[in-house]
């Protein structure tokens, strides 16, 4: 307590040389975890919306299906994996979807499509297609009707209430095809998933087929994201004869990418504490210097060299933290405040859509980044520390105390 | 028995490839409560010889005994443990501890040794009230003239309730009067508490008021001299 409180006091000697450090490590903390929020809410936000559009937490598939894709490698005991899914109470929601590749044709032009035949109720828990509506409706009563992406819409000329001709292989491999009512225009953060995606009823493409629709994939919500393993494993032990995998599985790139986002900005935060190390140990050589007699004559009094050694550690750790700290709870508030109103990125929205990213940012941080924020200014300190403690302690009083700067 | 006693005290500096004999066969004891000068022109060894006594330093050959403690045996942390629980050391310079205020300053040494917060405010204040500061306590050092911070400098030495203080030129940044005002209340601490000191100085001031005079002159002892 008593070498906290001189080296609280003793930081303040120089108030404008400690001003100029802790400044630099205020903005520089500020700023870099600013920058890292922006970094990880840009990403996660991105996974957020891969997840919620597309993939959900968990799905099951044919083992053969992921690869190929074909029609007729659909789950043919979807019935008993519904049993089990509803037994687990660790599924929020699940929804049985039909998953086939085939043409749109409207009158203009033609495209390749991905046709998910979705059940609509149970698709709303699932994902938000229905929330991503820019014109018409989440499908009615009637029969045959459609949701396509703008950019499809686009491509092929189609509007609202516009006819689309579907076309894909049947399960007796004759080609089978259907025209449908557009009722939806979707726009998702993606552009390519737009293009490339229809959603149909899973009801009319069961009386379009003979044999009623296939099931080529379950989608699966848990009550927590932190439940997605322990849910995945225990599906995966109860469902050996099918493929069950989770987003981090099903999306290996984001998955992948995650992990190295959190060790890049580990690594970008490092080398802005690497810099403000070379300031601190300057400042704090110069300090030792000034105060050369000083220590001599706390020495000669009856200060022992650790006390010192101590003494010049926890004035590096203040200066530091001073600036550190204040620039910590500046970067929490900024993202706090960020995280629930959002950034506008709209002006960049074209380009963000290419890469499947949203316009709205939502910088965030986890509690983890800033324990090894922490642990790094904390180890920052101590290093810019050293090499002045040491020359501290190495002091002889009798010199020291003779020594006039 | 000698509070403190030097037996054939040697001390050499090799400063570029040079020997310099600072100190040579010195024997001297102090006993308790003696009001000591030690005297002599520049360069004739006076400050080495206080640092030899205060641990400062270490000899080249020959000891230094304190309370029958052979000081020069000590490891460092032995030797600092050992000057914190029994000498008190005056400087030229004042030397107070800037940040702290003169309170904090004579509590300092007393927080080191690891004394309660009760016994150490009842005894800088005493003190502080000893030295004619009590109305300065919480003034920072660079708030006090040099006369009124060598008066804090001496309530700090003897705050750890030392064997004896060590005075090297206390006077020497003084005025006359703050001088004769410090060496006053330094012979009256020295006879109300028989505090022992033990002066290196070149001040006549301090010569009239001690009882005896150690005269070094190229590191031997010349004199020693007991005055009334």
């Amino acid at each position: 307590m008593m070498l906290a409180k001189l080296a609280w006091k003793n930081i303040w000697r120089n108030k404008k040389r400690s001003l100029i450090i802790i400044l630099s490590a205020l903005f520089g903390i500020w700023g870099g975890i600013f920058s890292n929020g922006i970094f990880i809410g840009l990403w996660e936000t991105t996974v957020e919306a891969t997840i919620n559009r597309e993939f959900a937490h968990i799905q099951i598939h044919n083992p053969e299906f992921p690869d190929e894709k074909l029609i007729n490698q659909f789950i043919s005991n979807y019935d008993e994996v519904e049993k089990i899914l509803q037994n687990n109470s660790l599924i929020k929601s699940f929804s049985k979807r039909t998953v086939i590749e085939g043409m749109a044709s409207s009158p203009t032009s033609v495209a390749g499509v991905k046709i998910i035949a979705i059940e609509p109720d149970k698709e709303k828990t699932i994902t938000s297609i229905h929330q991503k509506l820019i014109e018409g409706i989440y499908f009615s009563n009637r029969d045959y009707e459609i949701l396509i992406g703008k950019k499809l819409a686009d491509r092929l000329k189609l509007k609202l209430n516009s006819k689309v001709v579907l076309s894909f292989q049947g399960l007796d491999n004759n080609l089978v095809a259907s025209a449908f009512r557009v009722v939806g225009i979707f726009k998702t953060e993606s552009k390519i998933f737009d293009e490339t995606n229809v959603f149909i009823k899973q009801n009319d493409l069961s009386s379009i087929l003979d044999e009623g629709a296939p099931i080529h994939e379950f989608a699966i919500r848990v009550n927590s994201v932190e439940l997605i393993d322990t849910a995945t494993n225990i599906l995966k032990s109860q469902l050996r004869d099918l493929k069950v995998e989770s987003w981090k599985e099903l999306v290996p790139e984001l998955s992948l990418t995650s992990e190295f986002l959190y060790l890049e900005l580990n690594i970008f935060m490092g080398i802005i504490l690497f810099a403000l190390l070379f300031g601190i140990s300057n400042t704090m050589m110069m300090s030792v210097f000034e105060r050369i007699r000083e220590f001599g004559v706390l020495m000669a009094i009856g200060m022992k060299r650790i006390r010192l050694f101590i003494l010049i550690i926890l004035e590096s750790i203040f200066l530091l933290f001073s600036g550190g700290l204040t620039g910590t709870l500046l970067g929490y508030f900024s993202i706090e405040i960020l995280s629930k109103k959002g950034i506008n990125l709209s002006i960049f929205e074209e380009g963000l859509s290419a890469y499947g990213l949203s316009a709205i940012l939502y910088p965030t941080l986890p509690f983890h980044m800033y324990v090894s924020l922490f642990l790094m200014m904390m180890l920052t300190a101590i290093v810019a520390s050293l090499s002045p403690a040491m020359k501290a302690i190495r002091l002889k009083p009798a010199e020291a105390i003779r020594t006039y700067i | 028995m000698s509070l403190i006693k030097i037996v054939n005290l040697n001390k050499v500096y090799d400063a570029n490839k040079i020997s310099v004999h600072a100190l040579k066969d010195i024997n001297l004891e102090i006993g308790k409560g003696e009001f000591t000068a030690i005297i002599g022109p520049s360069g004739s060894g006076k400050t080495t010889l206080l640092n030899m006594i205060g641990g400062l330093d270490s000899p080249t050959s020959g000891k230094v005994f304190i309370n029958d403690i052979d000081i020069s045996r000590l490891k460092p942390d032995e030797l600092i443990n050992f000057r914190l629980q029994n000498i008190g050391f005056v400087f030229q310079s004042f030397n107070l501890i800037p940040v702290l205020t003169a309170k904090e300053n004579v509590e300092f040494i007393m927080l080191l040794q690891g004394v309660s917060k009760e016994e150490r405010e009842k005894r800088t204040i005493e003190l502080l009230n000893a030295v004619g500061l009590v109305d300065k306590i919480n003034a920072r050092p660079y708030e006090l003239s040099g006369g009124q911070q060598q008066r804090v400098a001496v309530a700090r030495a003897i705050a750890s309730r030392p064997s004896f203080v060590l005075a090297d030129e206390p006077t020497a940044n003084l005025d006359s009067v703050a001088a004769e005002g410090l060496l006053d209340i330094m012979e009256e601490l020295n006879q109300k508490l028989g505090m022992t000191y033990i002066f290196a100085t070149h001040d006549n001031k301090v010569v009239k008021k001690v009882r005896r005079v150690i005269t070094l002159e190229d590191g031997k002892i010349k004199s020693d001299i007991l005055q009334n």
